[in-house]
Order: C-alpha cells, then structure tokens, then sequence
C-alpha cells in the first residue's frame, strides 16, 4: 500500500482531483479509494518532524510500501531554516535519512506553495496576477490563496487545467508511487 | 487489577501462522484484516494459551476449535475427537502468561501425542487415551455462528447470579425500545418479552414472551455479548465477527457497553471484524464527549484499546497493533487499517 503526506486538508483535496484525474486518464489504474492514502500531518512544521512518524514507523515495510512527501517550500524571509526551496529540500532529505524506511520514499515540493502553483497553470493567469496587483493582494496574503479562492469562486465546476506542463513533475511521481498498487 | 490479561503472543506452526509475534495487546482488542489472514485463527491461538490449564481442557480447546470451524458438517453426529486433535500435527503458542506446545509424535507405527503446558510435559499413546474433556468455564468464545441456546443459557446465569438482570433489559431496551426483558423460561428456552402496547410494533402479538429465534441475530448477538461479559469476570472473552447481525446505528453503543463491562468486570476482550463501521463505532465509544457522561471508574484509559490489524509481509502474516490515539487518528483521516 502507498502513503503520501500533505501537509493540509486543501492539498488534499487538491491531490484526490489530480489522482481522479490521472485515474480517468488510464494513468493510474485498479485503484481509486485516493481519500486512503493522502495523510494530512497538520502543517509544514509537523510534516518535517520526525516524531510525526511514530504510528506510520509501525506500518512502514509492512502495510506501507511506498511514501511520497508533498509540501510547500514558502518563502525563506519567513523561516530561515525550512523556508525557501533549498532548505526546504535540504529538510526534507535530512527527514529522510533519520526516518530510515527501507522503503521507496520521494518527494515533491510545490514552487512557494500550492496557491502559488496552481495560478501559475491558469489560462487566464495574467487577469488574476492584475487583480492581486489591482487590489494589492499580497499585502494581505502573499500566498495567493485569496486568488485561488476567487478563482475557485467564479470557477466552480471548471477544474484545474491538469495538462498544463507544470503538473507534469509531479503526475510522473504520483504515477510511479501507484505503480504496481491495486 | 488486570494481572491475568494476554500482552503478548508467540505463534508457530497454529494454522495459517507459521512464525508469529505481537505484543502490546490492552483490555479491549479489536482485530482486523482482510479474508483468510488469520484473525480468527489468531484469537483461537489466543483462547487455547489461555484456555489451557491442564490436559483435559488444554484437549477440549483443540476440540472445540476445529468444532466451531467445522460446525456445519457434525451437527448430527458424534463427534470424532481423535480426528480434530490430529487436524494439527503440532504448534507452539507462548504468551506472557503461559506456554503450550502439541505435537504428534510417530514412529514405527507407534503414535503418540506430546502436549507441554508451561514446564509439564505429558505423552500419551494413542490407544491409551481417554479423550476425557474439561471445560475452562471462565473464558467465552462466541464464534461466527452465535450462541447455542445451551451456551446463551449458561451465560445468562451469571448475569442472574449477580443480579444484573436489570442493567441486561436496560441495554436491551436501548438497542429495540420493543424488547422490554429477556429470560430463560422452561429451563431451556431463551425468550424476549416485547412491548404488546398499543403503540409497539409487537401490538398485534396476544403472547409479550417470543422465542429468540423469532429475532434477528443481530438481538441475539448483543445478548449473547453482555452475558458473556458478566461470564468473564476476571477472565476473557472472545468473539468473532463482532458485528454480525447488528445495524451499524447500533455499534457505538454496543462498544460502549463493551468498554464498560470490559472494565466493571475486569475482562480482556478481544473481536474480529471486517467492517469499517464497527472499527468506527469503537472510537466514537470512546471519543471525550462520551467520556463526559460515564461513571469515571467505567472509562478506560487510551491505552487499554488497541486495534490489531494484521496483514501478510513477504507472504508471512503479520501484525501492526495501534493504540486508541492513533486508531482514532487513522480513522479520521480515512486511512485504510483494515489489513494488507
């Protein structure tokens, strides 16, 4: 059985629409219970903490058999230590080697955040970063969420644009980690 | 307090387990796992190292255990006792508390049974044995298909001898407001008496006392379940499939009066189960607001719930055993725990 860890209730709801999808595109198949398998540790803090792991130790090489961590790297004038990709990275890998699970383990870390992410992959991207700039937005919130709501808002039905190639990286990794699950 | 419980287990060569350990178990062990993994048969590796006080009831769990798997097939007859011994050729099961080990033993045509209960070893050939059996009365196992009306019938007495009839009609009445008492009548005749007022869904029957085989099983499941608790005062209680016959709307409180009487009675539980629902019924028995409102002597603390799910590693069956904070995290996240 595979595990992947986010670090909030939206990214988890963001990873079952991009799972669902990969499942209706024949990209992941004989499965699709995705709520089973994204655990949400409760922020990036909690995330990068190796006593998160303690019940999941107890499944590792046993229930679990591949994992595969996906979180933001944010910004490094917030946290100097995990902020920023490369020390969000160096944090990662770092967890990596302590938790020492003779199992398959990646990774995937989101460009700033989630927000961040998806705005990037919208076909009217230009308007939404008018209208952060119009309202000077990231005053009030730099992380774009304000964005992705209003998006999310006017949007309702329409989903996010999957094929765009900045989800390419990270379907490769959700297609690896399904590989061979039933 | 709880001295005599089972925390951990050693099983070799039990059925489908050929090299086993787990420890960590706590009061109430709830057990799950996918089909033919082993959860039955875990409990009954369980039941016989703790059922097993000497020969002859150490002899009867072998019987009774292959008896209740194959109960279908030797309803009508006599009961071939030297066949169900030798359905295992040998096994080894070492808990805490004690160790077993059975072995059939041939050579030149000359068969003999080897049994070693802690450090007393006993080999008898098999022209000389008796086959005389005895029965650990303390400890209940309610397998798969229910209660005999005999067995129902012996439980039940100890709910009488410690007059907890009333607490019995109680829960009964909690799980079908329409069930207003249960009692042996006749001496061997388990039978509800119903509301027949007016505005019962029973209104229409003359006679309040039915026989319990008018019910569903799920009634008789839930009876057959408290009784045993009372049955198992300081001892253990076994029960496969748990939730058979019962609603799901039912399980919380069924769990909630396993917890209680798990504790009142001083009793180490454990039961098997396949379904999600029962596996959430069990924490939302146990979550703070119920807490709330229990009598703090009946609470148990997180670490006497345990769930044990078992799965195969490399072919091997194997267990992960959670305690109850991190059960009730996995299931409010929707993670999968019901076996790989």
């Amino acid at each position: 059985m595979v595990r992947i860890f986010c670090e909030g209730s939206d990214d988890k709801t963001f990873l079952r629409l991009l799972l669902n999808d990969l499942k209706k595109s024949g990209d992941i198949i004989g499965f699709d219970n995705f709520d089973s398998v994204v655990k949400v540790m409760g922020g990036k803090s909690n995330l990068l903490n190796k006593e998160s792991y303690s019940t999941i130790d107890k499944q590792v090489g046993k229930q679990l058999t591949k994992i595969l961590f996906i979180f933001d790297c944010d910004f490094q004038e917030d946290d100097k230590v995990c902020g920023g990709f490369e020390n969000s990275k160096k944090a990662i890998e770092d967890l990596i080697t302590e938790l020492d699970w003779k199992i398959v383990v990646d990774y995937y870390i989101f460009n700033k955040n989630l927000d961040y992410f998806i705005i990037d992959t919208l076909d009217k991207k230009d308007k939404f970063l008018g209208c952060e700039e119009c309202f000077e937005l990231k005053a009030l919130n730099k992380n774009r969420k304000i964005l992705t709501c209003i998006y999310k808002s006017l949007y309702p039905k329409k989903p996010f644009d999957f094929s765009h190639q900045n989800f390419n990286e990270l379907k490769q990794k959700l297609k690896n980690l399904f590989k061979d699950e039933k | 307090m709880n001295e005599h419980f089972i925390k951990n287990i050693e099983i070799k060569n039990f059925k489908c387990f050929e090299d086993f350990k787990a420890e960590g178990f706590g009061r109430v062990n709830l057990i799950g796992g996918k089909n033919n993994v082993g959860k039955t048969a875990f409990m009954e590796a369980v039941c016989t190292n703790i059922f097993s006080v000497d020969l002859k009831t150490f002899v009867h769990s072998l019987v009774s255990i292959s008896y209740a798997r194959d109960y279908l097939k030797f309803t009508n007859k006599k009961l071939p006792l030297k066949d169900f011994l030798e359905k295992s050729d040998s096994f080894y099961v070492k808990s805490n508390k004690q160790t077993l080990k059975y072995k059939v033993l041939e050579d030149n045509g000359i068969k003999e049974y080897f049994f070693k209960i802690n450090n007393n070893e006993i080999v008898i050939n098999v022209n000389d044995y008796s086959f005389e059996l005895s029965r650990n009365t303390k400890v209940k196992f309610i397998n798969s298909h229910g209660y005999t009306n005999s067995q129902l019938k012996e439980v039940y007495e100890s709910v009488q001898k410690k007059d907890k009839e009333d607490i019995l009609y109680k829960y009964l009445n909690q799980f079908d407001e329409n069930i207003l008492n249960f009692k042996i009548i006749g001496g061997d005749k388990p039978m509800f008496k119903v509301d027949t007022s007016n505005n019962s869904s029973y209104a229409h029957l003359e006679e309040p006392y039915r026989d319990i085989s008018e019910f569903g099983d799920g009634l008789k499941q839930y009876v057959s379940i408290i009784c045993s608790l009372y049955a198992c005062t300081n001892s253990y209680l076994f029960i496969d499939e748990i939730d058979n016959g019962i609603h799901h709307s039912k399980l919380d409180k069924l769990w909630n009066i396993i917890l209680t009487l798990a504790k009142e009675q001083n009793v180490q539980v454990f039961a098997t189960t396949h379904s999600d629902e029962c596996i959430r019924a069990l924490v939302t028995a146990n979550t703070e607001d119920v807490k709330t409102y229990q009598p703090k002597e009946h609470i148990l603390e997180d670490d006497e719930i345990k769930f044990i799910e078992l799965g195969r590693t490399n072919g091997k069956i194997d267990s992960i055993i959670f305690d109850f904070k991190e059960l009730e995290n996995e299931v409010a996240q929707n993670m999968e725990i019901r076996g790989w």
